[in-house]
């Protein structure tokens, strides 16, 4: 406002004028830019946005597969916004982001949020650990051995620990897939009776430490696999799956993926010392994605949430790679709105 | 009041008294609404850390490892730059070579191309198993999660902003002070040191203090190919998945405490230099 009135009262000298002009397209500029345009739309179906914050193993599907069919079946636009699972909680919970629905891996992301922000989540897809490798790799006939069955799987933790493979994985101490990576390893050494020092050769060092050249950024470590600089790396199935990578599939006794090995997985346990933090042990768990709704609901949380729930939903899921375990609410079960509680047939 | 000089309005010459200090001030105050805009973020920042918050984050052990790694690796990285890149401005500037519009196509190229793609085709360039990164294994280095990659990345992000800033600077040099050094005898090499170099120096550390923001913050190739060492944007990142928003903020200060004198001191010698050859 200063800006126009300063503007106006220049108009006699051309250069204040154009200075004035300037700033007054500035103000203009920085005023829109600050401001939120809302929504509109048009046809009989209803407009607005659904805001989603979901764990970042879910970006694919969400944004590539769910975001189109389901503003095609309902109306509502997919806004986004994909993080590791504990730090979009710790973000809600401290009021930096706003989303209207939160989907994360594991339910004990969700549940610090109660009763502030929900009361509940419903667990309705599942994944789990695999080992995707570069088919170009010079191991790459092994791996594929590994893959197709012809060599007993028990190798692959032999042939890990060679000198000069390039492993790639990501940081226990923010990603939940760095932990299950190095959970998957402990049931293995386990499962298989390997040597007791095999996982910390496989991870070259300490299981939970951050510090590893082995440790790539979530966003990066697919794509290094990609452009063939990795021999191989961690990854869930659903991952694996978008993005057209050779993987191995593991036995459900050390894959995560079986809800009813809760109590064996909870035996894998990793000690992580986050940064200006103090050091925590987490325990392994099912790779279930759990949904809930944040705050007071809105029309197209509802909606977003039913449909996900409903079975065209679960069937993109599915075409993803997912498992689909029966859908189990867990909470107040009484708070989860009448809307939802349909799809779960209670 | 008689008009002055650089009053070249078409309208009346006569002011009417008060109207322009009026004026004058208005503008101010709108470039102070600008500047505050702009400072948004800075601003939010300030009012969001407390003392203690600060003390806890920069007192737990190898809290300031990537402080000194950002350190470190920006000051190899302005040397490369400054090394490397300083004679391809002057030719650039100095139209000593062919096809110049092509040259400079290369360069506002890698200067559009966003930090994280330019990290992601990193990869494909120097990873361990392409050529440069097969002869960077031979001499037990590496290119991936390294202090080198760090560098690499820092350079890439931040010398299409060098290059422009310092082909700017040698282009305000007048080429006729140079031609008269030559005509007096002195040899390209020694005209460029004494006399380009000299005149160019204000713009040149300009565009260095640029580059140096630039790699202190660098970010999106980094966090392709040097995940490790951390350096501080990096630290930020993972501090803020780790431990939260209140952990992560204290070093996005120290990351503006530390990278700002740098360039304040080049812009204050910059526009002292500029004006003791104007006055």
């Amino acid at each position: 406002m200063l800006a126009i009135v300063g503007g106006m009262l220049a108009l006699r000298n051309r250069r204040r004028t154009q200075v004035g002009a300037l700033l007054v397209i500035a103000s203009v500029g920085l005023a829109t830019a600050c401001s939120s345009a809302p929504s509109t739309g048009s046809g009989s179906k209803p407009t607005g946005n659904v805001n989603v914050a979901y764990a970042s193993s879910l970006q694919y599907l969400n944004e590539k597969v769910i975001s189109p069919a389901f503003t095609k079946a309902e109306g509502y636009k997919f806004v986004g916004t994909g993080g590791p699972s504990g730090a979009l909680e710790s973000e809600i919970a401290a009021g930096t982001i706003h989303p209207d629905v939160f989907e994360s891996v594991g339910g004990d992301n969700i549940t610090p949020l109660f009763p502030q922000f929900t009361k509940w989540y419903v667990q309705f897809a599942g994944t789990q650990m695999v080992l995707a490798y570069n088919p170009n790799s010079p191991y790459a006939s092994q791996f594929k051995a590994f893959a197709d069955g012809s060599e007993p799987l028990q190798g692959l933790f032999t042939l890990l620990e060679t000198p000069g493979l390039k492993l790639g994985r990501t940081d226990p101490a923010s990603d939940p897939q760095g932990r299950n990576f190095i959970y998957m390893l402990e049931l293995a050494q386990s499962h298989y009776n390997l040597p007791s020092d095999t996982v910390s050769k496989i991870l070259g060092g300490t299981p939970g430490s951050s510090s590893s050249p082995q440790i790539y950024a979530e966003s990066a470590l697919d794509s290094t696999l990609q452009s063939g600089q990795l021999d191989a790396a961690s990854a869930y199935i659903n991952q694996a799956v978008e993005l057209h990578l050779d993987y191995i599939k593991l036995p459900s006794a050390i894959n995560l993926g079986d809800a009813s090995m809760a109590e064996q997985y909870k035996t894998a346990t990793v000690t992580i010392i986050p940064q200006g933090g103090t050091a925590t042990t987490k325990k392994g768990s099912p790779q279930v994605i759990d949904i809930t709704i944040i705050g007071k609901p809105t029309k197209a949380a509802l909606a977003f949430v039913k449909y996900t729930l409903s079975k065209a939903g679960l069937a993109l899921y599915k075409a993803g790679g997912f498992s689909l375990p029966p859908l189990t609410a867990t909470g107040t079960t009484t708070a989860i709105p009448a809307a939802i509680s349909s799809e779960l047939g209670t | 009041m008689p008009p002055r000089g650089r009053w070249r309005g078409s309208g009346p010459a006569v002011v009417p008294p008060g109207v322009r200090p009026v004026s004058a001030a208005a503008s101010i105050a709108g470039a102070a609404v600008i500047w505050v805009a702009l400072l948004g973020p800075v601003i939010t920042l300030l009012t969001h850390l407390s003392g203690h918050a600060i003390a806890s984050a920069l007192t737990y052990p190898g809290a300031l490892d990537p402080l000194v790694t950002s350190l470190e690796a920006g000051a190899v990285t302005l040397a490369v730059l400054f090394g490397v890149c300083t004679p391809l401005a002057w030719m650039l500037a100095r139209g000593r070579l062919p096809f110049p519009r092509v040259w400079e196509a290369g360069v506002l190229c890698s200067l559009l191309l966003p930090p994280l793609v330019v990290g992601l085709l990193l990869a494909f360039m120097v990873g361990p198993y392409t050529a440069i990164g097969g002869l960077l294994g031979h001499l037990h280095l590496s290119a991936t999660n390294t202090f080198l990659a760090l560098v690499i990345a820092e350079v890439y992000e931040s010398a299409p902003y060098y290059v422009v800033g310092a082909q700017a600077a040698f282009s305000a040099v007048d080429p006729r002070l140079e031609q008269q050094a030559e005509l007096l005898g002195d040899r390209p090499r020694r005209v460029f040191r004494r006399v380009t170099l000299p005149l160019a120096s204000p713009g040149l550390a300009t565009a260095l203090a640029i580059a140096w923001a630039r790699a202190m913050g660098a970010f999106g190739a980094v966090i392709i190919i040097a995940y490790h060492p951390y350096g501080l944007p990096l630290q930020i990142y993972t501090t803020l998945d780790q431990t939260g928003l209140p952990t992560a903020l204290p070093y996005a200060l120290v990351l503006l405490v530390v990278a700002l004198p740098l360039p304040l001191a080049a812009y204050v010698w910059s526009a002292r230099a500029q004006g003791r050859r104007r006055g």
